[in-house]
């Protein structure tokens, strides 16, 4: 994918070049998936809703104002992202004052739990065949490790008496073979599995 | 942007401001992101699988290990077998059966690992729509073993086979609580051909 600079991309939006806007979504899109995942907490329902509606204001904002240095246009775009976030959790705290939590369960989106829940079960589904293919316990332990107990990795080495080689190449076995087996589950939406790592 | 930052930032090592760079770095760079993303997911794909069991984590390791656990494991699947073939006179009928097409306005109970719970659920009276929260494969058939727990030891007094959860987070079963002394029980759900542990859930019968 070419990266098209944001002070083109603010132009020609502000021209009402549609094209354009596509374009600004398909680049913005994934970095503030990344940046919201880490936001929202799991819940990959507000995930996608806070996404959509980060890349809604900042196409308005282009069509309308523009903004002040459209050099910065993911700058701005990140920024917005963090804002709609924050708001979310302030929301999301109030609303914990006197909630009935069953009846909210009863009354939540469903659409967006199917969402959330596709992608937990997808990616748990994927982790749990991984972890059934992996022949040596050393490597479950490993990944463990290093992402459920987040040591890092000098650690991890040290204790394992691993070289970080050898780490690194299980790492990225796993990964790779993470990547297939979601791929394997049709797990492609979103265009989510690029060239890989 | 190299791979150490990339694992920094998803597990939450880098400060604001780096974070802050990171994030628009993504932003400008897409295929970086989607990498970023897979990164994300397989961390959160290993906490949801450590939440359900930690078992997949600390399965044992050499080749002859395996072999010799897959040995035992078929086995106890054969003693298991027979045994409950032998109690199945003994195991009185309909105590638990499936629940298709029932209405849910029913008395229910639902069956979750819960972290640091100390109380254990009751079973409410009548027949009672049993919902055990879990991780499932909608695909895959689940057998569900209920266990009455006395002083000295713990009996079998129903089973049920091959049961398809309801949806990937839940599976539901009929449990006829008139049936049950009062006591403490446990349902244990195993997947059929897997080496999985089972879940399993303890309630009370008041």
């Amino acid at each position: 994918m070419d990266f098209v600079p944001g002070g083109e991309l603010s132009r020609r939006i502000r021209e009402g070049d549609a094209s354009a806007e596509t374009e600004l979504i398909r680049q913005f899109e994934p970095g503030l998936r990344v940046l919201l995942r880490r936001r929202t907490g799991g819940d990959v329902g507000l995930l996608q809703d806070l996404v959509q509606e980060t890349l809604l204001i900042v196409i308005q904002r282009l069509r309308g104002d523009g903004i002040d240095d459209p050099g910065k246009l993911a700058a701005f775009a990140a920024q917005t992202a963090r804002n709609l976030a924050i708001a979310s959790l302030r929301k999301a705290e109030r609303q914990k004052t006197d909630v009935d939590s069953e009846a909210t369960e009863r009354n939540a989106d469903s659409s967006r739990g199917v969402v959330t829940l596709a992608e937990d079960i997808e990616s748990a589904l994927a982790v749990r065949a991984l972890l059934r293919e992996l022949p040596q316990p050393r490597d479950r332990l490993m990944l463990r490790r290093f992402y459920l107990e987040d040591h890092d990795k000098e650690t991890i080495c040290r204790e394992m008496q691993l070289s970080e080689a050898a780490f690194n190449q299980a790492l990225s076995r796993a990964r790779r073979r993470f990547r297939q087996i979601l791929e394997e589950r049709g797990f492609t939406r979103r265009d989510l599995l690029g060239p890989g790592p | 942007m190299n791979q150490q930052l990339l694992e920094q930032y998803v597990a939450g090592r880098l400060n604001e401001s780096e974070a802050v760079a990171f994030e628009e770095f993504c932003l400008e760079n897409p295929e970086f992101a989607k990498q970023v993303e897979l990164e994300q997911l397989l961390k959160s794909g290993v906490v949801q699988v450590a939440r359900g069991s930690t078992a997949e984590f600390v399965r044992s390791g050499t080749e002859t290990r395996w072999m010799l656990a897959l040995a035992a494991s078929v086995i106890l699947c054969v003693i298991a077998g027979t045994y409950l073939w032998q109690q199945s006179a003994a195991v009185r009928p309909h105590i638990l059966t499936a629940a298709h097409n029932v209405a849910k306005d029913g008395p229910s109970l639902r069956l979750a690992l819960v972290r640091g719970a100390d109380d254990l659920p009751e079973l409410p009276r009548g027949l009672v729509r049993v919902e055990i929260v879990g991780l499932f494969e909608t695909s895959a058939q689940y057998s569900v073993v209920l266990d009455q727990h006395n002083k000295k030891n713990v009996d079998t007094v129903a089973a049920l086979f091959g049961q398809h959860p309801s949806s990937p987070m839940k599976l539901e079963v009929l449990l006829d609580s008139e049936q049950l002394e009062s006591g403490t029980y446990s349902l244990h759900v195993t997947r059929k051909d897997s080496r999985e542990d089972p879940l399993d859930f303890e309630f009370v019968k008041p």
